[in-house]
């Protein structure tokens, strides 16, 4: 059908539609509170989003103890340490039909472009009231998605269903201190706040 | 705050200075604000529309690739909001089906000098009875006044796909605003 409208056709509803427009072509105001109402929310939200950068990181960094462990070493080495473990053998396909998967590392080599991968994300902070994971797979939204409490004492996990390619993430404690972890991966990203980096479904590389 | 780029902005705003939001908001709040009152024929539902697709857009600055051009980044967020707040409000109209004498009286003219005082009024709610994405493509292509590829680029729907329905919108804009106009 779309063939059929041929470049006359076009034209003649260019000119009706540019009759149409002229008058939806007005600009528009915003409500005059529209700024206001927005940045009172802005305020609420923003600094655990985007904290101002702390002089000290590598103090801080031990005062937190956030390490990253690799799959194998897991929550038998949980206390006091936080980590990203990527569970391969689960894969869910495009529809959301769960299969099941090889090893890790070879689920995550080979991974098909259509399909997503398990993430498990573990924090360990005895003293954390709330842990939450931000990152471009939800948007950044704090709240989106939560850790809950799991097995040893402080131990916080969530499994999260990535796509494979590169991820960046970072975790909010309390819901106001935002903790990339120190020894993955820093995001390319220049703006300044650093955040984590994970690579879903491709063989493992370093990345600078 | 006026004189910095968009980028400067958004750089400042990551590094941990949010007020320097509002420079983003002030700049873009009049242009989406046409947009979203067009497309949901109510300032109510456009402000609401608005104030989440600015919140997704904060919350999600970090993930703006190409900060000098967060205007595009932008309007393609306010766009899907206000696809959700439309399907919203099919749902609503579902439940609540306006009377067919109510959309006839709303539609047909009445004096001519009645006529020539409320066209822009008869546009519009000429434009609010067009399916939504009929809707959408003819206020991007013909009151934001984009391309289609840039129309293609920031919905993901095929070049073809949007003249059709720009020409549905067309076709279907000439029936309501029959008497009118005579296009």
């Amino acid at each position: 059908m779309a063939e059929n409208y041929d470049e006359k056709a076009q034209a003649d509803d260019a000119a009706f539609a540019d009759r149409v427009a002229e008058s939806l072509r007005a600009p528009e105001r915003a409500h005059p509170s529209f700024e206001k109402r927005l940045m009172d929310k802005v305020r609420m939200e923003g600094p655990a989003l985007y904290p101002v950068r702390a002089s000290s990181n590598a103090s801080w960094w031990r005062t937190q103890r956030v390490f990253r462990l690799s799959p194998l070493t897991g929550l038998a080495m949980a206390a006091g340490i936080s980590a990203i473990i990527a569970l391969g053998g689960i894969a869910v396909g495009s529809r959301m039909s769960a299969r099941s998967q090889g090893s890790s590392r070879t689920a995550q080599a080979t991974t098909p472009r259509d399909t997503v991968q398990l993430v498990r994300f573990v924090f360990v902070d005895p003293g954390a009231a709330s842990v939450a994971l931000v990152g471009d797979f939800n948007e950044w939204t704090r709240g989106a998605t939560e850790l809950k409490r799991s097995g040893a004492p402080g131990v916080w996990a969530v499994s999260v269903a990535l796509t494979p390619g590169r991820h960046e993430y970072a975790f909010i404690i309390n819901g106001s201190r935002w903790v990339a972890d120190p020894l993955a991966v820093k995001s390319s990203d220049d703006f300044g706040t650093e955040s984590s980096v994970i690579r879903v479904g491709t063989p493992a590389k370093s990345e600078t | 705050m006026t004189g910095l780029s968009d980028a400067e902005l958004i750089a400042a705003v990551l590094a941990g200075d949010i007020d320097s939001f509002s420079g983003l908001v002030r700049r873009y709040q009049d242009t989406c604000t046409r947009f979203a009152v067009r497309m949901l024929g109510s300032r109510v539902d456009a402000d609401d529309a608005l104030q989440s697709a600015f919140m997704r857009a904060f919350r999600g600055l970090r993930s703006c690739k190409d900060p000098d051009h967060f205007g595009g980044w932008l309007y393609q967020i306010v766009v899907n909001e206000c696809r959700t707040y439309a399907s919203r409000q099919r749902r609503r109209e579902l439940r609540f089906p306006p009377a067919a004498e109510a959309i006839e009286r709303a539609v047909a003219p009445g004096s001519e000098d009645e006529a020539e005082r409320d066209v822009g009024g008869h546009i519009e709610r000429a434009l609010s009875m067009l399916p939504s994405e009929q809707r959408e493509a003819f206020l991007l292509k013909h009151v934001e006044e984009l391309t289609y590829e840039e129309i293609a680029a920031m919905t993901g729907v095929s070049v073809p796909a949007l003249k059709m329905r720009v020409k549905r919108a067309c076709d279907g804009l000439r029936d309501l605003l029959e008497g009118v106009y005579h296009g």
